[in-house]
């Protein structure tokens, strides 16, 4: 059984939903520079965390996905199972720091810094199946991989994240990303460099631009509204903003789901003449001719020539939880098909020996890392609950954050909870105010704090 | 308490990711201690006063440089917390140069 170095003790009582440290994922970064110091100067760098006894079980876990909710659930039951069987499946060898793609897409980073290998961030002890999940029967506790292979589990985590479903947009190539103005973000690290080469052509000369939201459930739902304020300010600083027109297209009926940012990115791209259409969804697009083609929810369409366009994919469930028992069968969360859990405990509603962490999650408000940050100790510990025969412990309650960059240089830093409440770290501290601080939490501390919650260490 | 153990996982992977630089750091800052330890207590009094001005000077030069460095600029910083994480990370540099300068002025001055 593999033991990390560096363990830490009672992380799960500390971050419980009722815990006094509750949003401390930025309260911790903005405490970096004053530690960062002090632990460099002070030698402090490679100070351990006290150890917690680990529960001893004969118990096989199985997660599904190893993306950051994956792995950083899986290095906590590898710390905190002694004689467990922990498995991941996952056929990708890559592992992408997805929260750095708008600011590739945008030209601040190069496109090296978001990836790494999958091999290098597997917990040691913890058994890597390199294929694809294809298929749940939770009724059998069992799984099978796209290879054909059966696997059996006492305790299933599924964190396979979602599908971005460019399909539903009628004409729409993903490879053609990057040419003929065609922008989108988050179709991995390529496309992001991509649209970086979309936008850094487009400002030289400025032109007509659409920016797309539709209106599925989001994965960092503060991506288009990233996107669209970098290229305000890259034709802003090209001198080319003066010639351009950029018009945002919502399918729904705002641009973020929490009303008091929603109101204020409203005002700000009023300020920088960014009209807003709302109930406006990208139906289908003609990318050789420059022409997109928007419907109401009446049906009427409305086609519009572009020089460059950002496409937000609609998202839902992968199709292998879509297609399961697994996922939610009626209610809002149905016709996506993503997982059925309860949305305090992350627990499956159905299937009690089933968990789900991240964007898979039938639960309310888009996700980001920040969400798995708060979210993947608390499926630990009530995993590790329900293996020792109690009841989970902890409630999520929802907590998400997003470092909405502005500009160049300046960005705000919103936390919210499954309410749309706002909840800002630092009391005292107003979540609207734009703020250098802001942008470098997003530029040069989330990764490193990433990197704690995928090791399972924060 | 969490917090402080989030920010030292930061520090501790800010220094994995940069872990040329940060290695080197220590193995300097202790090669020199090593050295000027030959000298004794009186050498590294004697030492303090310019240790302390180093690191000034580099606290100094951080504050004024960390913005654009950043990718950003002093116009945005508007707000009090910015100026705050300034002078934290300028104190952080300076710390960290005094630590550098310490051992090496307490060997120049060495014991008289």
């Amino acid at each position: 059984m593999k033991r990390d170095p560096a363990p830490i003790a009672g992380l799960g009582d500390i971050d419980g939903a009722t815990g006094p440290a509750r949003r401390g994922f930025l309260r911790g970064a903005a405490m970096l520079p004053l530690l960062g110091g002090a632990a460099v100067s002070g030698g402090l760098l490679a100070a351990p965390a006290p150890a917690r006894a680990a529960l001893k079980t004969s118990a096989k876990v199985v997660i599904v996905g190893s993306g950051l909710g994956g792995l950083a659930v899986a290095h906590r039951l590898a710390r905190e199972l002694d004689g467990a069987s922990i498995t991941i499946v996952d056929g990708k060898e890559v592992h992408n720091y997805q929260p750095g793609y708008t600011l590739v897409a945008t030209g601040i980073w190069p496109v090296d810094r978001v990836s790494q290998r999958n091999a290098d961030l597997i917990p040691a002890g913890v058994q890597w199946v390199k294929e694809y999940a294809a298929e749940f029967d939770p009724a059998a506790n069992t799984l099978t991989t796209s290879a054909g292979t059966k696997i059996r589990y006492d305790f299933l985590v599924v964190a396979t994240g979602l599908q971005l479903d460019y399909g539903q947009i009628e004409g729409m190539d993903p490879k053609a990303i990057g040419s003929n103005g065609l922008a989108s973000v988050y179709n991995g690290p390529a496309a992001a460099a991509a649209t970086w080469q979309a936008m850094d052509m487009f400002r030289r000369t400025g032109g007509d631009a659409l920016l797309t939201l539709p209106a599925t459930p989001l994965k960092c739902a503060g991506a288009p509204l990233k996107m669209t304020f970098m290229l305000a300010d890259r034709l802003r600083q090209a001198g080319t903003k003066d010639k351009s027109k950029l018009s945002f297209h919502s399918a729904l009926g705002n641009v973020f789901s929490v009303p008091r940012v929603n109101d204020d990115v409203i005002s700000r791209w009023k300020a920088l003449d960014i009209p807003v259409t709302f109930s406006s969804k990208l139906a289908a697009i003609d990318i050789g001719a420059r022409r997109a083609t928007f419907v109401s929810p009446e049906g009427e369409k409305t086609e519009l020539g572009y020089d460059f366009i950002h496409v937000v994919p609609p998202m839902r469930a992968p199709d292998v939880v879509k297609a399961s028992a697994l996922a939610w069968k009626e209610g809002g969360f149905a016709a996506g098909g993503w997982l059925e859990v309860d949305k305090g405990t992350l627990r499956h509603r159905r299937f009690p020996n089933v968990f789900g962490v991240g964007d898979i999650n039938g639960t309310p408000r888009g996700k980001t890392a920040a969400t798995v940050k708060k979210s993947a100790p608390i499926v630990a510990n009530n995993l590790i609950d329900v293996i020792a025969q109690r009841d989970p412990s902890q409630l999520f309650d929802g907590y998400t954050s997003c470092p909405l960059l502005l500009r160049e240089g300046s960005a705000l830093l919103i936390e919210f909870d499954y309410e749309g409440r706002l909840t800002p770290s630092l009391p005292g501290v107003d979540p609207m105010q734009e703020s250098w601080f802001a942008w470098i939490m997003k530029t040069s501390f989330l990764k490193p704090a990433y990197m704690a919650v995928l090791k399972g260490r924060a | 308490m969490y917090e402080i153990w989030l920010a030292l996982n930061i520090v501790w992977e800010l220094a994995l990711a940069n872990s040329g630089l940060a290695i080197g750091y220590a193995v300097i800052v202790v090669a020199l201690a090593l050295i000027a330890s030959r000298a004794g207590g009186r050498a590294w009094r004697r030492g303090l006063p310019a240790a302390v001005l180093a690191g000034l000077v580099v606290a100094i030069a951080a504050f004024a440089l960390v913005p654009s460095l950043s990718v950003s600029s002093f116009a945005e910083l508007r707000y009090w917390v910015d100026w705050a994480n300034l002078v934290a990370i300028a104190a952080g540099f300076g710390a960290a140069g005094a630590m550098l300068a310490w051992p090496l002025a307490a060997i120049i001055r060495g014991p008289r």
